[in-house]
């Protein structure tokens, strides 16, 4: 499965200056007074469109909590988050909501597709809420560059843990996002599984100039991407272009991680 | 153990209410109807015993007697020394004329001795008791129906329907006599009372006064008399109220059954939520009964536990339920007073609550919930150990097969159902042993798809889901598909639906069918406008009535039914005819045997089919009849189907004249013109009867109506009762529905996430509720109409079917909205959730 993305319709997006989404000052506190939780302290950071960013940290550093206020899934406290022209903080429900449904997709850890569909019918969800007209042949070429052809008709339990989170991230790419959050897509799978799914994703940052955001604690999944950004008890303490394994772990245990 | 269970608990208050709440419903009814009738029951034996209390004895007929005591009895009482007062209480038909001229009510007002002094057993609300052949008092309610008061001048008519004048000097509760109060009654002084009724027998002898034994000596030597009863027993007053409050008493018990039978489904139903909610709470503490089993926990003491955790939700659900049973009780009493003014005799003696009630209030809710819980607590202790470490399957969840035992147990009580259901409705005679037939019937199929109801959760859930899934876009698809998911559990939430819609079904098809027939005959076998007949059924009309409405231009046909009791064959038969020109016209009689014009010859007969049966009286016999000039023979030439208005020994008219010479007739029936507004032969016909006050005129119309009513009534009520079945099953489909949301908290997350906005969430749940509820309605409409047909077809040869669709379509769609209902807690606590934390939670 080397086979990846060509001719994507619209043609591959110039890489430009502008970040696909980036967070000004953002700040999270969890509860109030003594029991208070600084998740994030002024976190300010940007993610260019048509990038691969890893943001990497220790467990409680942050960075689930940042992914999951730059997707619009969770408030900040305070700052901004401004994700393409929009600025979401600030938003409501069902804008947010609406913004997540047109221009945000998701890969999660585990638990990715709901059981009661099928994995073609999985990964059109998106669309389908959004009420937009799937691209068949778009969809097509998605499902032929993940192999999953002959597994449409599936329901998730039929699946193997790779090919469930292929599906998952068919369903982000098919919908032609302007960012996909990746939340530790790998931590379930085998070394061999989770390298597939990570080719796709850059496969799909190199030649049809998606914007992917990878929240990891994996060196080897880190090094993936473009760029590592490395948070630590809620800050933005350093960042790695073009990272190695060996690089970002070095980088780790300069962390103390 | 122990402990872990109770803090189990404690840690889930809702979760305990959630599932107490269908006990707490089924056991307050339960209690409620004990409540309801204690009370009852105390009030009217206080009653009895105050109003008992003013006699020192009472002698009564004996019990398997319709006679009354004779006059010599009474006057052999009178002679008992120490005897102070005696009173014979007369009691027979006396007919209060109306402000509109006509006897009031559909039945006859009471006619009813009232002593004065120490023996006047009745409270008088006003006034006095009546003295002499001029005065009367009434019943505190006729009098306020009919505008009479105390001052005015009455006609009461007599046992020969004579009017006689009367001034009313007084208003009495005759609340402790339950005719008199149904009825209505009017009273006079002992001897104007024989007088008026004819009667010449007591109902009772009250004695002020003397002792036992020579009284009971007393009674001895004055029985036999001739037309009353052979002998009579000596109550004492206590004894009196005893015997009265315990006859009352057999009301309140008809009542009380009644009502249990609901309050059983109700806990039928309650019984299956329990078991679902205990099945799926089970079913989603897998990891914790494993962990429990992996430091050490046995399963006796797993399974036990489960059970301690079922009898604390019982017991809780119970006590909740008594409660509640108190309040229904108490509130139905005020709802009953306020209807019926005659049960306000009981007082406001304030609800009672027996420890009776409490033991099987308490009983009932904590066996119902431990035995539902029994099946759930067994497959608690097959998980295994090692299960804590896995990550777990979703419960309940994959594609469900109907095992071989299960689907040769459903196929076989299918077939059962069928087979004695074919049989009580086709094979076998009509009647009351045919529709016992049905309805067990209906009982061993409904076994059968409680059976094969996983397996028909699919099927069905995409035909309701059909239009949903359409319309719904994405959250309606995947509501559809979550109601189908776990097919067990929607299956039990849905059977819970069944139980209720379809017994509403089933009344709704037996009411309509009922009610058809009756139409039907009416306008195929005797299509008239009125009826004029006295109200007693018993009593005639006079024949210058007859002449005088055949005069009127507005009438079209005046037919007169005349009955003759007499001797036939040896035996008491009623000898009826029918106006000549009218039978096979007007009167149309279905014949199974002979033919109409076979039976108009003179010296014949005809007999209904039920009468056919006895022997002597069937086609081709002769009876010798016994008639004014002796007695004659008739054959019996043809036999008739009954429902046409005639019944028993017909005899062509002539033949009845000869026999018994002119008499008045039992009844007239009134066929106007087709062309006369329905208004204007009213006017006539009222017009005509006016100066007969026992003449009542009833038109058919009027008839219809009254018992279109009484059926509504009657179906309304029963939907009443049944509607806590239904309340308890909505409350299944909640239950169920907070559990799988529960359950789903990270599937919902994830729709969040990629875009399913709140509304669209909450819309998710109401439609999973509406396609539950709507499979549950369906099934129910479908086996309540199916077998409402086979109980129609069981109840007589000449029924008539009818299908109540706008009923029964409403029963569908109100339950899916009231499912839609059910979905609102859950839908708003599954929108409120936080997806961040969902999603994380693991």
């Amino acid at each position: 499965m080397t086979s990846t993305f060509t001719d994507p319709p619209g043609g591959v997006p110039a890489v430009t200056a502008g970040p696909a989404v980036m967070a000004e000052g953002v700040s999270k506190v969890y509860g109030s007074g003594d029991a208070a939780v600084h998740a994030l302290r002024g976190v300010s950071v940007g993610f260019a469109k048509g990038a691969f960013t890893a943001i990497m940290g220790p467990s409680g550093s942050g960075k689930s909590t940042l992914m999951h206020c730059l997707a619009g899934l969770d408030t900040v406290t305070s700052g901004r988050i401004v994700l393409g022209d929009a600025e979401i903080t600030g938003m409501g429900d069902r804008q947010l909501t609406m913004l997540r449904r047109d221009r945000v997709g998701f890969v999660f850890q585990a638990f990715n597709l709901l059981p009661t569909l099928t994995a073609e019918q999985n990964i059109l969800l998106p669309l389908e809420l959004a009420g937009r007209k799937p691209d068949r042949a778009w969809f097509g070429q998605v499902v032929d560059v993940l192999g999953l052809r002959d597994r449409l008709r599936h329901r998730p339990s039929e699946l193997s843990g790779g090919q469930q989170q292929r599906v998952a991230c068919a369903r982000a790419i098919v919908a032609r996002p302007e960012v996909i959050f990746a939340d530790e897509p790998t931590g379930n799978l085998d070394s061999r599984a989770g390298a597939e799914v990570l080719g796709f994703l850059r496969a799909s940052v190199r030649e049809m100039g998606q914007t992917i955001v990878l929240v990891t604690h994996d060196p080897v999944a880190a090094s993936y991407a473009d760029r590592v950004v490395f948070l630590r008890d809620g800050e933005i303490v350093s960042e790695i272009v073009q990272p190695t394994p060996e690089a970002v772990l070095d980088r780790l245990k300069g962390l103390g991680a | 153990m122990l402990r872990t269970t109770l803090a189990g608990l404690r840690a889930h208050k809702l979760r305990l209410l959630l599932t107490a709440v269908a006990i707490t419903l089924g056991v307050g009814f339960i209690s409620g109807t004990f409540v309801l009738t204690d009370t009852m029951d105390k009030g009217v034996a206080k009653t009895f015993a105050r109003s008992a209390d003013k006699v020192d004895f009472a002698v009564l007929p004996d019990d398997d007697t319709e006679k009354g005591l004779s006059a010599s009895t009474l006057n052999q009482v009178r002679t008992v020394p120490g005897v102070t007062d005696v009173h014979g209480m007369v009691k027979g038909d006396a007919a209060l004329v109306g402000k509109d001229g006509k006897a009031a009510g559909d039945f006859p007002t009471v006619g009813m001795s009232v002593p004065s002094g120490r023996l006047l057993r009745y409270d008088f609300d006003t006034g006095r008791p009546p003295s002499g052949g001029g005065e009367t008092v009434l019943d505190t309610e006729l009098a306020k129906r009919e505008g009479y008061t105390v001052g005015d001048t009455v006609t009461v008519l007599d046992g020969k329907n004579r009017s006689h004048s009367f001034g009313v000097v007084g208003l009495v509760d005759f609340g402790i006599d339950q005719e008199a109060s149904f009825r209505g009654a009017v009273g006079f002084d002992p001897a104007t009372a024989k007088a008026m009724t004819g009667e010449t027998t007591y109902e009772e002898i009250d004695v002020a006064g003397g002792n036992r034994a020579a009284m009971e000596a007393a009674v001895k030597a004055g029985g036999g008399d001739a037309g009353a009863a052979p002998s009579g027993r000596v109550y004492s007053g206590a004894e009196l109220g005893t015997k009265l409050a315990k006859s009352a008493g057999a009301d309140t018990k008809i009542i009380r059954t009644g009502l249990l039978i609901f309050g059983l489904v109700a806990m039928l139903v309650s019984a299956l939520v329990i078991y679902n909610t205990f099945s799926i709470l089970i079913a989603q503490r897998m990891r914790e009964m494993a962990l429990l089993r992996c430091v050490g926990a046995t399963r006796r003491q797993i399974f036990g536990g489960v059970l301690v955790e079922s009898a604390v939700v019982g017991l809780v659900g119970s006590l909740l339920g008594l409660a509640a049973g108190v309040g229904l009780g108490a509130g139905a009493l005020v709802g009953i007073r306020q209807l019926d003014a005659n049960l306000a005799m009981t007082g406001p003696s304030g609800t009672s609550l027996a420890p009776r009630t409490i033991l099987i209030g308490l009983a009932v809710g904590v066996i119902v919930t431990v035995v539902s819980a029994l099946l759930p607590a067994r497959a608690a202790t097959r998980v295994a150990p090692v299960a804590a470490l896995r990550s777990e399957l979703e419960p309940g969840s994959g594609r469900f097969r109907l095992g071989v035992p299960r689907t040769v147990i459903s196929v076989l009580l299918g077939i059962a159902g069928l087979v004695i259901g074919a049989l009580g409705s086709i094979a076998m005679p009509k009647g009351q042993a045919a529709m016992f037939v049905v309805a067990l019937a209906g009982g061993v199929f409904f076994l059968a798809v409680i059976a094969a109801m996983p397996a028909l959760v699919r099927p069905l859930g995409r035909f309701a889901g059909a239009v949903p899934a359409r319309l719904g876009g994405v959250p309606g698809r995947l509501a559809v598909a979550n109601a189908q998911r776990a097919p067990r559990r929607t299956a039990t939430t849905t059977i819970a639906l069944t139980v209720g819609v379809g017994l509403m079904s089933l009344f709704a098809v037996i009411a309509a069918s009922g009610k058809a027939t009756a139409t039907h005959k009416l306008a195929e076998q005797f299509p008239v406008e009125f009826q004029i007949r006295t109200q007693d059924f018993q009593g005639t009309v006079p024949r210058a009535l007859a002449g005088t409405l055949r005069d009127r231009p507005e009438v079209a046909d005046v037919i007169e039914m005349h009955r003759q009791e007499t001797k036939s064959a040896g035996k008491g038969k009623d000898i009826t005819t029918i106006t000549a020109s009218a039978l096979g016209t007007i009167v149309r009689p279905e014949m199974t045997e002979g033919t109409l014009d076979a039976a108009q010859k003179p010296g014949t007969a005809m007999v209904d089919a039920d009468t056919a049966k006895a022997p002597g009286l069937a086609m081709g016999k002769t009876v010798q009849v016994k008639t004014a000039h002796g007695t004659v023979p008739v054959k019996i030439t043809a036999v008739y189907a009954p429902g046409t208005g005639l019944d028993g020994i017909v005899v062509p008219e002539s033949d009845f004249i000869r026999y018994f010479g002119a008499r008045d007739p039992t009844a007239i029936y009134v066929k106007t013109h087709d062309d006369v507004l329905a208004s204007d032969a009213r006017r006539a016909v009222e017009g005509a009867a006016q100066p007969y006050p026992a003449a009542k005129v009833i038109s058919s119309a009027e008839f219809k109506e009254s018992m279109t009513k009484a059926v509504d009534m009657m179906l309304m009520i029963f939907g009443g009762l049944l509607g806590l079945a239904i309340v308890i099953a909505l409350f299944g489909i909640a239950n169920t529905l907070t559990l799988s949301v529960v359950e789903r908290t990270r599937e919902s997350a994830l729709l969040r996430a990629l875009g399913l906005t709140k509304r669209q969430l909450r819309r998710m749940l109401s439609v999973e509720a509406l396609v539950m509820a709507v499979i549950g309605a369906l099934t129910g409409v479908v086996l309540g109409v199916a077998f409402g047909w086979a109980a129609t077809n069981a109840m007589a040869s000449d029924s008539v079917f009818s299908l109540p669709y706008l009923q029964v379509v409403a029963f569908v769609v109100l339950a899916g909205l009231a499912g839609t209902a059910a979905a609102v807690m859950p839908a708003r606590r599954a929108a409120r959730t936080s997806i961040v934390e969902s999603l994380s939670h693991d």
